[in-house]
């Protein structure tokens, strides 16, 4: 109990903190990496949840691939961050006073959680057949069959994603030179070459 | 491994049949299309509007009873086919309004229609969804296709834009959802229509915590139907979009938006009627005034129908507020109404070229009953029917929204829906003014393609016949919404 | 037939009026006179139906308003009274419209007036043909509404649009009248359909309206209010300011509609609901003193003015007052004769001065005439035909229409009867001063007009003056023509019993000759005496034999002779009761009665002719010897000046308050201009909103989002 709570404030302190620098920090690449350090915290709490699985999804594929990518496309972009974010510091004062009212509102709404009373029933009825089953095992089992549209679905939105970064980004260049077998086997002496008399001394 | 198939206890594939037929006719399309290139941009445009037109076959062929598969996650009933077969309308009407744009535009792109009926197929799912997961893969396969779709012409600066504006907002608007139906697994512990309603139901009385997940999840399907405060991206993106994508998105994506929010509000959400009924109310209130008075101020053709569809969403409101079958089915006739107007007013601004560019301006219009006497007519009867000028069909769509919200006692919703509708009307007789009496500028480019003809012709049409038997479409419509209620 | 008769005229004008500018003026001419002079040849065959072989019907054309139980078709009723009219309308509108073709030769609009003349006589027929008060209704505004547009047809004069106005504003008054008193009928009938209304007028003759408190005969009110309509569409006193600027429109307008027909659409309206009226004995009352206050007032006023016109619509207006109270004392018959003849004479009047004012380059004012006899004979003879029927000279029509009607009045022998017959007198007399100054002052004496003017008068053209004689025609036959169908009687003096008589005198001549010549052979043999007597028993049964036949042939002839008097002419459609019945009466009037107007009308000729021909200064020393009473009537008994100051001003005055501030001020600045005005600023307000920041749009959802959450925790708070 003590070392896993312990465990989660630590975790969600760092994550916190780590979240506040992320749009704090005056340079964009600190901001990246800040971002990179409360994925990895995230992963921590979901560990301390028993969510393995998840926990190391958020590693791989947050970690791995998204903030990577960010951090590529912040160094080569020169992007001046602090012009950028010029316009939007006027609105700090209200903004934080919204943040403010949502937050005692959330507060509030913490304070009076009710649940409804079914709601042992319902959450226990997806998982019911799974019990002793592995995070990673009954995940999989309850996708591929209960979740099968939704999956099925998530699929589709990908390939949409794929399609639409093709669509956006793909360009034809026309001074590009590419080599075209078929087109070099088609060649013929007569498409090309052209032959012509010459007459001594009169030039071409 | 017999638990497998005990967590799956209803494999019923059919209902589900035209989803699986869209997505996979689409992704033969594009294998059509990367084989065959940008010149075949037509023709794949014209093979989707064929196979929509299996889709709404197969739908009509399917069993209408309520139906629900897939262990809930699924459901097919008269209100899902019904908005379905709109749905798969509009985006006939909008890819047969596109075909000669995208050539007049030069973004002839055989990706086009695959990403336009891929938003088909998430906009099926939506109307279909019974699942909050559903609901939301199905929300996000419709959003990514018309994200894209926005900033198609990738290299006018606007419609990129347009797009990344979409876009971020439409994030945003989708974390809203998320947080609100997490709030409601929390509270109820599922993420089941069924479940949900039944919890609420049972529930004695309703606290904070469904009430925050209803106004963040609304008010994430709000920014989908452009419903005041959650409008602001709807006139940047309209001008900004390819016109072509315009038409589409104010002629379809609304219509499945609406039927998802009224099947959410209907069926889950039935037992908090009263709450949900107070911020429906504010939207529409706040959408039918911003909608008329916004677009009094706007010069631009396509804010003035961003402003317009602001307008309509906030009249087919009314409907959803009445909470009455006798309201969602006037909700169900006005989208129709409105969808075929749109379509047709589409028809006419996607043929004013001049100098081979599109028009702009409202002002760009001018002389357009000299030059083309029947499109002028036919925008005109288009535009009184959308100012809610009797006979027309538009007039038609108020007044049944209206008497179902005055049936429930909103008088006050109902005399400022027709107040606004009066300021409204300004801006629709304003182009007609324009048309009909401004000096004429240059002439317009050429003839109109066929399929805009037969477009603009069957909504003029339409919008004139309604009168005739509008029990027709009516009757059917209310038929469908009472599945919502007693499905 | 009856179709022909009242649809032809609109088919004529709707085929001008729309596709006038192709088929040209010549066509436009062709089309409105042909079609008027059609539906006037359909007139007299219905008259030949209805009256002289007593079919009246009435042809349903289709059904106009039905709501609950209130309804209404459109219908042509065809009786004795509505072909009169009928006749009169067609007649005297194809004679105007042949006239106008040579009378207009130099406007540009010929099309226009030909269409709207056309219009008119279609709107007076449906106005006489009304089955139901909301179709006479009909024809009542249509009428109106032509009078309005002929009165203005030149409207590029001020004065004419002006006339146009008032008559049209004037008339409204009336019409008001008209429209409550259709609305009354149906509150107490329960139907406003003619048929209806006559048969159960006898069983509401004791209802009473309770209006604030006070209970009014119902018959009464309705039966005012009707008149009050009557009094505005004819010109009674009171609502006749109109009638003289109606001169401003072109003279055939004023022949047909300011003297022949429309303004007689009041007198028609009351003789339509002589069946009411006799009910309503007070109303009856009422019309008799309007209408000889009118014949007095009008006559007074025509003695002194100067434009020619002007003398002949008031003049127009003293007659209209003679058929009032004709109707007023029950003599409808009386009143309808008057009409008729008094439509012939004065469209004749109306046409010949039109004829003159044409031969004087447009000059209307008798100062600047005279002397002109002798270069347009034709007109100067029909105007003296024309003016000898006004004067009421026989064997004009005037005489015969004027001495029924005074003879009537005399006979009512009431109060208000015995006014009107002295009135009349009174009027009958100035009528004949007034018609022969004008005559005197046009033709005779010496020319005072410019000499350019005196050497371009010429006679009209064959076009003008064949109408003209028509109508002379009609001014000099129609008197004595229809004298006795229409006020004559079956049962006392007249041709008809002349007849009968004659038969039976015949009759007993015969027999006495037969006795004398039986009595001849008295002084003879027995035997052949016996024989002689057998014979004369053959004889006699013979005789008698005969004399049976003779009276069987008789009673025949006597019967077809009643056929044209007045109970068998109007059969149904005038009512009078028999207490009532003062035509009947009239005949039987003493010898002074009958003989009077016809005394009078030769003094106020022989007046005229001392004042105007042999002593031109009298008329001067006169009007400065009267000068209040000449100026009053001079300026008219100062009607206009009084309505201007009573009603005109402060009306306008309060409209233009009105205007100022209720309505610019108030109602346009806070209502469509400060609203438009504010939406304005809305939109440009929301448009400044619209910032194109993506992070201002989600802020401002982010904004809403909190609102609404808002809105919830702090309403349902307290439930926490």
């Amino acid at each position: 109990m003590t070392v896993q709570a312990v465990a989660f404030f630590l975790f969600a302190g760092i994550l916190t903190l780590s979240a506040l620098m992320v749009i704090t920090a005056r340079n964009p690449v600190h901001s990246v990496l800040f971002l990179i350090l409360a994925f990895f915290n995230a992963a921590g709490l979901f560990v301390l949840l028993g969510a393995e699985f998840i926990a190391m999804i958020l590693v791989i594929v947050y970690v791995g691939a998204v903030a990577v990518l960010f951090l590529f496309v912040v160094m080569m972009l020169d992007i001046s961050f602090s012009d950028l974010r010029k316009g939007a510091m006027q609105y700090v004062p209200v903004g934080f006073l919204i943040g403010l009212v949502l937050l005692s509102e959330l507060a509030l709404l913490y304070g009076a959680w009710v649940s409804v009373p079914e709601i042992s029933n319902n959450l226990a009825a997806p998982v019911s057949a799974f019990a002793g089953k592995t995070n990673t095992e009954s995940l999989g089992l309850l996708i591929y069959t209960h979740y099968l549209l939704a999956f099925q679905c998530a699929g589709l939105i990908l390939f949409v994603a794929m399609v639409g970064a093709i669509v956006l980004t793909h360009r034809v260049r026309p001074g590009v030179r590419k080599q075209s077998v078929a087109e070099q086997q088609r060649r013929r002496p007569e498409d090309v070459l052209e032959i012509k008399k010459m007459t001594p001394g009169a030039g071409l | 491994m017999t638990d497998i198939y005990t967590v799956i206890t209803d494999f019923n594939l059919v209902p589900l049949i035209p989803e699986i037929f869209m997505a996979l006719f689409a992704m033969g399309l594009l294998i059509v299309g990367v084989s065959q290139g940008n010149r075949s941009t037509s023709v794949i445009c014209w093979a989707s509007v064929a196979g929509l037109a299996i889709t709404a076959l197969l739908i009509m062929g399917l069993d209408w009873q309520h139906k629900i598969i897939l262990n809930g996650m699924f459901v097919f009933d008269e209100f899902a086919g019904f908005m379905k077969l709109l749905v798969l309308l509009g985006l006939m009407a909008s890819l047969a309004l596109s075909v000669r744009y995208l050539a007049q535009e030069g973004i002839e792109r055989f990706e086009y229609p695959v990403l336009v009926v891929m938003s088909g197929v998430g906009m099926m799912m939506m109307l279909s969804a019974n699942n909050m997961l559903t609901l939301y893969v199905g929300l996000e396969l419709q959003s990514l296709a018309l994200y894209v779709l926005a900033a198609f012409h990738r290299n006018a600066v606007r419609s990129a834009e347009a797009g990344l504006k979409y876009f971020v907002l439409g994030a945003l608007s989708s974390g809203m959802l998320l947080f609100g139906i997490s709030l409601l697994y929390g509270f109820t512990g599922s993420i089941d229509f069924g479940a949900i309603g039944a919890s609420l139901l049972a529930a004695d009385s309703i606290s904070f915590g469904p009430i925050f997940a209803l106004v963040f999840i609304v008010a994430g399907l709000a920014f989908k139907i452009s419903a005041v405060p959650f409008h602001m991206w709807t006139p940047d993106v309209y001008q900004g979009a390819p016109e072509s994508v315009t038409a589409l998105f104010a002629i379809v994506p609304k219509v499945a938006a609406m039927g998802l929010l009224m099947r959410l509000l209907f069926e889950p959400f039935a037992a908090m009627a009263d709450q949900w009924g107070q911020i429906i109310y504010f939207l529409s209130l706040a959408s039918m005034l911003v909608g008329a008075f916004g677009g009094i101020a706007q010069l631009s053709i396509k804010r003035l129908i961003a402003y317009s569809s602001i307008g309509n969403m906030g009249y087919a409101l009314i409907g959803i507020v009445a909470g009455t079958p006798q309201g969602a089915g006037a909700v169900i006739v006005y989208l129709l109404i409105y969808m075929i107007m749109t379509a047709g007013v589409f028809a006419v601004i996607l043929s004013m070229r001049r100098n081979g560019a599109a028009v702009e301006w409202i002002g760009d219009l001018a002389g357009l009953s000299k030059s083309n006497p029947v499109m002028a007519y036919a925008m005109a009867i288009l535009l009184f029917s959308m100012a809610g000028i009797p006979p027309m069909a538009g007039f038609f769509g108020k007044i049944l929204v209206f008497q179902a919200a005055v049936a429930e006692g909103y008088y006050v919703l109902s005399v400022l829906g027709v107040v606004s509708s009066v300021v409204a009307a300004y801006y629709y007789l304003r182009v007609i003014k324009v048309m009909f009496f401004d000096e004429a500028a240059d002439p317009f480019d050429g003839r109109t393609p066929f399929a805009r003809r037969a477009v603009l012709l069957i909504s003029t049409a339409f919008v004139l016949a309604f009168i005739l038997k509008p029990s027709l479409i009516v009757e059917s419509a209310q038929s469908a919404a009472l599945s919502l209620f007693f499905g | 037939m009856e179709l022909v008769a009242v649809f032809t005229p609109f088919i004529a004008f709707l085929v001008v009026g729309l596709f006038g500018r192709s088929i040209g003026d010549r066509g436009a001419q062709f089309i409105t006179c042909a079609g008027v002079i059609l539906a006037a040849l359909a007139s007299v065959v219905l008259f030949d139906e209805v009256i002289l072989k007593h079919q009246a019907y009435t042809t349903l054309l289709a059904p106009w308003v039905v709501a609950g139980n209130f309804s209404v078709n459109w219908a042509l009723r065809i009786d004795q009274l509505s072909v009169v009219m009928m006749c009169v309308i067609n007649i005297v509108s194809a004679c105007v419209h042949v006239y106008s073709i040579g009378y207009m030769s130099h406007d540009p609009a010929k099309r226009r007036f030909m269409a709207y003349l056309s219009l008119f006589t279609f709107a007076m027929l449906m106005l006489v043909s009304a089955d139901n008060l909301l179709q006479l209704f009909f024809g009542w505004e249509g009428v109106g509404l032509a009078s309005y547009l002929l009165i203005g047809f030149w409207n590029h004069k001020p004065s004419a649009n002006a006339a146009a106005i008032k008559a049209f504003v004037v008339n409204r008054v009336g019409d008001f009248g008209l429209a409550l008193g259709t609305m009354g009928v149906f509150l107490l009938f329960g139907t406003i359909g003619f048929d209806a209304i006559f048969e159960q007028a006898p069983t509401y003759k004791d209802a009473y309206f309770t209006i604030l408190g006070h209970d009014f005969h119902a018959l009464t009110v309705i039966c005012l209010l009707l008149f009050m309509g009557a009094v505005g569409k004819s010109a009674q006193l009171g609502l006749h300011t109109w009638l003289p600027d109606a001169m401003e429109g072109p003279t055939p307008v004023s022949a047909l509609i300011h003297a022949a027909t429309m303004v007689t659409a009041g007198v028609f309206l009351v003789a339509r609901f002589s069946p009411v009226f006799e009910y309503a004995p007070t109303a009856l009352m009422v019309v008799t003193v309007f209408g000889g206050l009118t014949a007095f007032v009008a006559a007074t006023i025509g003695m002194t003015q100067f434009d020619i016109k002007r003398v002949i619509a008031y003049s127009t207006m003293s007659q209209l007052g003679y058929m009032f109270f004709a109707l007023g004392v029950s003599a409808y018959g009386a009143a309808m004769f008057h009409l008729v003849t008094h439509a012939f004479f004065k469209a004749l009047l109306f046409l010949g001065a039109g004829s003159v004012i044409h031969a004087m380059s447009d000059e209307q004012d008798m100062r600047n005439m005279g002397g002109i006899f002798k270069k347009i004979p034709t007109t100067y003879a029909l105007m003296w035909i024309g003016s000898l029927a006004l004067a009421g000279i026989p064997p004009f029509a005037g005489y015969f229409s004027k001495d029924i009607v005074l003879e009537a009045a005399w006979a009512d022998h009431s109060w208000f009867g015995n006014m009107a017959f002295w009135l009349g007198i009174a009027a009958a007399f100035m009528t004949a001063f007034y018609t022969w100054r004008m005559l005197l002052m046009t033709f005779h004496g010496t020319p005072r007009a410019s000499k350019k003017v005196m050497d371009h008068v010429h006679e009209s053209p064959p076009v003008m003056l064949v109408p003209l004689a028509v109508l002379a025609l009609g001014a000099v036959f129609a008197g004595w023509g229809l004298h006795s169908g229409f006020v004559g009687s079956a049962h006392h003096g007249g041709v008809e019993e002349h007849g009968v008589e004659a038969v039976h005198h015949e009759m007993s001549e015969d027999h006495a000759s037969g006795e004398r010549g039986v009595g001849g052979h008295d002084t003879g043999d027995q035997s052949v005496t016996k024989q002689i007597a057998q014979n004369i028993e053959v004889i006699e049964h013979g005789i008698k034999a005969a004399e049976n036949q003779i009276i069987v042939e008789a009673e025949e002839a006597s019967y077809e002779v009643e056929a044209w008097a007045k109970e068998n002419f109007w059969q149904k459609a005038l009512y009078v009761l028999p207490e009532n019945d003062t035509v009947e009466q009239a005949h039987s009037a003493p010898f002074w009665v009958k003989k009077l107007p016809l005394l009078m009308g030769v003094l106020g000729i022989a007046l005229a002719y001392i004042a105007y021909m042999l002593l031109p200064a009298l008329p001067g020393a006169v009007t400065r010897v009267f000068r209040p009473i000449h100026t009053l009537l001079f300026n008219k008994w100062f009607f206009d000046e009084l309505y201007d100051a009573l009603f005109v001003k402060p009306l306008l005055d309060m409209g233009t308050i009105f205007a100022e501030k209720g309505d610019r001020g108030t109602v346009d600045r806070f209502g469509p201009d400060g609203g438009a005005a504010l939406s304005q600023k809305i939109a440009r307000g929301l448009s400044r909103f619209q910032s194109g920041y993506v992070y201002q749009y989600a802020f401002t959802m982010m904004i809403a989002l909190i609102g609404i959450v808002s809105w919830f925790v702090f309403r349902n708070g307290q439930g926490f």
